[in-house]
């Protein structure tokens, strides 16, 4: 057994605690008094800490153990909640938070020591309650150990084995000392077997554990109630044993003593004997225990609950599980298309009954297909919230730092996405929502002075649209003001004057996203936005989703972002261009036309149609492909409609081969893809394989 | 005197050797996942030159390279005898070659392999970290990961 193997449900639990430490400051932060929320933290402070030692995390939990102290204070009433008390309690949490970073990174919380966190802690603790800081450390003890009666000698009822009593005689006769200890575990302490095992570990440096109570696999299961007894031949003295034993923290009580052999055969033998009123007494026993108030918490009564926690009804799986289930979905899905090709091929009429039960059992396969993939992909789909609930605290802590009031309304944190993209997205909605509270807001001056109400606000909103799933994130401050953007442009040389007069709004707020003139916007301290969001886009589009800005100036912006549902298989329509095969999402795709040449126009030297009354610019994707040119061209040419955002394009391809369902697979490393019009390949039901074309980047 | 030749054992190599060209090469069969008969490689475009496209080895996509192209000999004439090796190389992942033909594996001791001193002139040298004497024969020995690297923009 070893605590690593608990590293994880510890990083998601801690990371679990301060989400809920965070969201309790800040309502604390709002409403001081309110007595649940206090208590809350105080709970959530103290489970931290419990753990943070558990693991052996000496320095994350003193930092908990101060923050639990001024809570505790704070709860029986002799100290009030200041706004200054919440500004330390949020850097308590960034500290843990970076703790937890470098746990999750080395395993090991780091070294630094945040003593400045501590001592401001201590320091407020001292002012609030005008007296020394080891007050409230004295005073939880009572509470949290009651009296030595409430914790029995458990390890004088266990029974040994013929070879246990073997042992312990023969380590007698070597001159050790036989001890019976029984450690009580507090009843908040969550990696119960975690604890036992530290225990075991530092009495076993002192001896050697003979017998358990529960047994020693039971322990590691966490298979006990909030007790558990050994039996210890050792040549050190019983005070060091349990003081080492105690050491290790959630550890309520440790009782024990010196037993001799002799005693404890007697003991045995007399048990034996006086079973009948043992039984009596035990029951009566029990009896008692039960009617001790669960409040009193006196560990024994858990005795009901020993076994195994009742499991929640989820399970954690790890992602690389499920993608090794996803994988084999994907290759059954590639499996069940070659049917369909071998099913639609030999359909000769070779014997008419056996073809159409055939085609009746692909068709079912199909279906159980199609439904075992959806069924995939919704295990591996998370709400946003994990990304999103971070970020009120984010604005917060913005809001005071650019002095300007601001709220962020949240909706549809329940809106779900794949988990891989849900990983991925924190870091850009992260810089757009930084974007608009430092960028997007004005000062409060200029608020009042145009109007609008004192405080900025900022608005996430996540919402599915077909296969997409969309986060928008607007602000009601100034906007962009496409004329700085401009003049940056042409300064620049990016942009001649004339060509800058030609741009549309959106042209301009494109060069936002381009990649240098972000730095440039910030050394020249214009005020506008462009820091990092070539970043924002990058990152976005790496998922193979994109971002798209609306902005009036003087009214706010609006910033939405588009990602796929899905990551692994996609519906697509298959088009040949010049014998070569390609998919396109369905996405992406609007209509299909069938043109005559003659329809094709021309504006500004490109070619382009009319239908319908838009102007749709045409894309031949044999020359984009670098395809050989075609002899001649053809009488008629298909046209398929493609949208992004409210953008338009017709691709012009030589064949339709119909809707498949295909799963994405990466073209590899080596391949340079930097045009990125390839967004990956798949492999086709006769083995053939097929590129996907990435509509996205076509516009 | 068993544990030397057992040390002896140990450091021979195997090399698959195949034809490119009129040269034989040899590589590291430790490199080596499989070789497979040519197959349909589909045209990646707007990849590098060298990359003759991507083929599906057994649901997996493997991106395919000439080795001629690269070490700018003439293009491939795919034949009966043409063969794709599957090399796989840790980090890199898989990756294919084409070369003309596959002929024998041979082991070589660290007697019989010349190092050959690189030659920044001769493109094809960067690829060939040896010459391995295998009889009568010569086989240039591929340094293969530098079959990987990207070729130097001059």
């Amino acid at each position: 057994m070893d605590v690593s193997q608990y590293l994880e449900i510890f990083i998601d639990e801690t990371n679990g605690h301060l989400q809920n430490l965070s969201d309790c400051i800040m309502t604390l932060e709002k409403e001081p008094e309110n007595m649940d929320t206090i208590n809350e933290i105080f709970r959530a402070a103290h489970s931290l800490k419990g753990m943070a030692g558990t693991m052996g995390f000496k320095r994350m939990q003193r930092l908990t153990h101060d923050m639990e102290n001024v809570f505790q204070e704070v709860r029986s009433g002799n100290m009030n909640v200041t706004s200054g008390l919440v500004d330390v309690l949020f850097q308590c949490l960034d500290a843990i938070d970076a703790y937890l970073e470098n746990v999750k990174e080395s395993s090991d919380e780091g070294t630094d020591d945040n003593e400045a966190i501590v001592q401001e802690l201590n320091d407020i603790l001292a002012a609030g309650i005008g007296v020394e800081k080891k007050e409230p450390e004295k005073k939880e003890v009572p509470t949290e150990q009651p009296g030595d009666e409430k914790y029995p000698k458990k390890y004088l009822d266990m029974e040994f084995s013929e070879k246990e009593k073997e042992e312990l005689r023969e380590a007698e006769s070597k001159g050790m000392s036989i001890y019976g200890v029984t450690v009580f575990i507090q009843k908040e302490c969550l990696l119960k077997a975690a604890r036992a095992f530290l225990v075991f570990k530092a009495v076993e440096d002192y001896g050697n554990i003979i017998a358990y109570n529960p047994s020693s696999q039971d322990i590691e299961d966490e298979k006990f109630g909030n007790d558990f007894s050994f039996y210890l031949v050792s040549e050190e003295d019983l005070a060091r044993i349990l003081e080492v034993s105690k050491a290790v923290s959630e550890i309520g009580e440790v009782v024990g003593e010196k037993i001799k052999y002799s005693e404890l055969t007697a003991a045995a033998e007399k048990k034996e004997a006086a079973e009948a009123a043992k039984a009596a007494e035990v029951a009566k026993q029990e009896e008692e225990e039960k009617q001790v108030p669960a409040a009193k918490q006196v560990p024994a009564t858990k005795k009901a609950t020993t076994g195994k926690p009742v499991t929640n009804r989820t399970v954690r799986v790890d992602i690389e599980k499920l993608d090794a289930l996803m994988n084999q979905v994907s290759e059954l899905i590639i499996a069940k298309n070659s049917l369909v090709a071998i099913g639609s091929s030999s359909d000769g009429g070779a014997c008419g009954a056996n073809s159409q039960a055939f085609h009746e059992q692909i068709e079912y396969l199909e279906r159980i297909t199609t439904g075992l993939h959806e069924s995939v992909m919704k295990v591996r789909m998370v709400p946003i919230e994990s990304v999103v609930q971070k970020f009120p605290r984010m604005i917060r802590d913005l809001s005071k730092k650019l002095d300007k009031k601001m709220e962020l309304y949240m909706t549809g944190e329940d809106t779900e996405l794949d988990r891989t993209v849900v990983d991925q997205i924190g870091d850009p909605l992260q810089h757009l929502l930084r974007n608009s509270a430092d960028h997007g807001l004005e000062s409060t001056e200029v608020r009042r002075k145009r109007g609008k109400p004192e405080s900025g606000s900022i608005h996430l909103n996540a919402f599915q649209e077909g296969n997409n799933v969309i986060i928008e994130v607007s602000d009601d401050g100034n906007g962009i003001d496409t004329e700085n953007v401009k003049n940056k442009a042409i300064e620049r040389g990016l942009l001649t004057p004339e060509q800058a007069e030609a741009l549309s709004q959106k042209e301009i707020i494109d060069f936002l996203f381009m990649p240098s003139f972000s730095m440039a916007k910030k050394i020249s301290d214009i005020s506008g936005r462009g820091v990092g969001l070539d970043v924002v886009k990058s990152n976005i589009e790496a998922l193979g989703g994109d971002v798209e800005v609306k902005s009036v100036l003087g009214e706010g912006s609006k910033f939405t972002v588009r990602l796929p549902l899905t990551l692994a298989i996609i519906q697509a329509l298959m088009v040949e261009v010049r014998g070569e095969k390609y998919a396109i999402s369905l996405g992406a795709i609007e209509t299909i036309e069938e043109i005559l040449p003659e329809e094709i126009k021309f504006v500004q030297a490109k070619e382009v149609i009319h239908i319908r009354g838009i102007v749709i610019p045409l894309i031949r994707l044999d020359q984009l492909l670098d395809c050989e040119p075609e002899e001649k061209e053809r009488e008629s040419l298909t046209v398929i409609i493609v949208r992004k955002g409210d953008k338009v394009a017709g691709l012009i391809v030589d064949e339709l081969n119909g809707q498949q369902e295909i799963v994405i697979k990466s073209l590899g490393k080596y391949i340079n893809n930097s045009s990125k019009i390839i967004s990956g390949a798949t492999v086709l039901g006769d083995g053939e394989v097929a590129l996907i074309l990435d509509v996205n980047t076509l516009f | 005197m068993a544990n030397n030749i057992a040390l002896a054992e140990n450091s021979k190599k195997q090399f698959i050797v195949v034809k490119i060209g009129s040269e034989q090469y040899g590589i590291d069969i430790s490199y080596v996942d499989n070789i497979v008969r040519m197959q349909k490689i589909t045209r990646v475009p707007k990849a590098q030159s060298y990359f003759k496209g991507i083929i599906n080895l057994r649901g997996e996509i493997v991106p395919v390279m000439s080795i001629r192209t690269k070490m700018n000999l003439e293009p491939d004439e795919f034949t009966d005898v043409t063969r794709i090796i599957i090399l796989k190389l840790e980090e890199h992942g898989v990756l294919g070659i084409v070369v003309d033909e596959v002929k024998e594996v041979v082991t070589l001791a660290p007697d019989e392999i010349d190092k050959v001193a690189y030659d920044a002139k001769n493109v094809k040298s960067n690829f060939i970290n040896g010459v391995g004497k295998h009889g009568e024969e010569l086989i240039s020995l591929f340094d293969t990961n530098s079959i990987i690297d990207e070729p130097e923009m001059v």
